[in-house]
């Protein structure tokens, strides 16, 4: 009997193991709100503007970065001066890695660079991935960065982890630049 | 077999077990009350596809409206687009389905009549498809499909608390006649 027991419980002690690669709860850095407000500072007026890529504009994202835009809208929330300037226009991107999704916010300025970039969500597990990345200063070497310069930004210290997330967040800032870039004579 | 007459470390390692998922399922009914919502109506507003701020109508490219700051969520919400949607359903499916299974291989010794058996032990299984199933039927058939989510986790619950219930009775507490 008790062999038997044994045999059910090895059994079922292997079966368990997938179980692990559960992904881990999210970690909300900031919440939308709050970011629209930190990254457009000086903006008194805010607006929503949604808009649909054309098969062209679609095409034209995937050639600057290489990714293709697959949501059916992508919404920008805009903010302008009490005289209507355009201060800047935050957007939301994600992408979902085996550890979890990451979550950023771009604002771009009226001619198309970098403003800011906020990390606004991570996971558990990648929270310990991206924190030296947000403590190093890695998001403020995208301001002033078009497209491809936001691609282009890596980081050499960290783990081999951070470096990964590193680039997973400079992919992201260079989706949301080409995405406003594409869309800007509608903005 | 049954519980009653297992050895003692058996009996021990069955419990721990069940303790276990009994805190697990506490811990994953607090994240899911936190992250999303255990309601119906908050399951539908992280599942359904976003909809448009602004009056957008099919066929328009673009359009835009004033809003105030209140209006941009203040309490980050998860929105699981349908790739997340993928990644959950699959470590749930196995995680959840292993889980089960595991509570089906210890409620099988329990002393109950075969066919309470298989009804309570069906639970596990039954909740977890339905609250998988019940995700993608929201987001791609109706958001009035959100309903089955709250439902599968319940019977999810439900089936664990009798199948962890009438297993430690049988563990523990219950005498054996001698024959």
């Amino acid at each position: 009997m008790n062999a038997r027991l044994a045999r059910l419980l090895a059994l079922a002690l292997a079966a368990a193991a997938p179980v692990r690669a559960h992904i881990t709860p999210p970690v909300v850095l900031a919440s939308d709100r709050d970011a629209v407000a930190r990254l457009l500072a000086g903006s008194s007026r805010y607006f929503v503007r949604e808009v649909r890529l054309s098969p062209t504009q679609r095409e034209s994202v995937r050639q600057k970065t290489g990714w293709t835009p697959d949501e059916d809208l992508y919404r920008f929330y805009v903010g302008r001066t009490a005289d209507a300037v355009t201060v800047g226009a935050t957007i939301f991107i994600s992408e979902f890695t085996m550890h979890g999704p990451v979550r950023v916010a771009v604002a771009l300025a009226p001619d198309g660079r970098v403003k800011g970039v906020s990390v606004v969500e991570v996971t558990e597990e990648t929270y310990g991935w991206v924190k030296p990345l947000l403590d190093g200063g890695f998001l403020q070497r995208f301001a002033g960065r078009d497209a491809g310069g936001a691609l282009s930004q890596t980081v050499d210290s960290g783990g081999s982890m951070s470096r990964f997330y590193a680039g997973v967040i400079a992919r992201l800032v260079g989706r949301a630049a080409a995405l406003y870039d594409v869309t800007r004579s509608t903005q | 077999m049954k519980l009653s007459r297992f050895p003692l470390s058996a009996k021990l390692f069955c419990t721990l077990f069940l303790m276990g998922i009994g805190c697990g399922s506490l811990a994953a009914f607090a994240q899911a009350s936190t992250a999303v919502g255990l309601s119906p109506a908050a399951v539908r507003e992280s599942l359904s596809p976003e909809m448009p701020m602004t009056a957008m109508g099919h066929g328009q490219m673009s359009a835009e409206k004033e809003i105030d700051l209140a209006q941009i969520p203040e309490s980050a919400k998860v929105w699981m687009r349908t790739p997340l949607l993928i990644q959950t359903s699959h470590t749930h499916l196995f995680g959840q389905t292993l889980i089960a299974g595991l509570l089906a291989l210890i409620f099988a010794f329990n002393s109950l009549r075969e066919g309470a058996k298989c009804a309570i032990g069906a639970l596990p299984f039954v909740g977890t498809w339905l609250d998988i199933g019940g995700m993608w039927a929201t987001r791609f058939a109706s958001p009035s499909l959100s309903v089955l989510v709250i439902a599968g986790g319940t019977l999810f619950a439900l089936g664990y608390a009798l199948i962890a219930g009438f297993s430690i009775y049988d563990l523990w507490f219950r005498k054996e006649l001698s024959a």
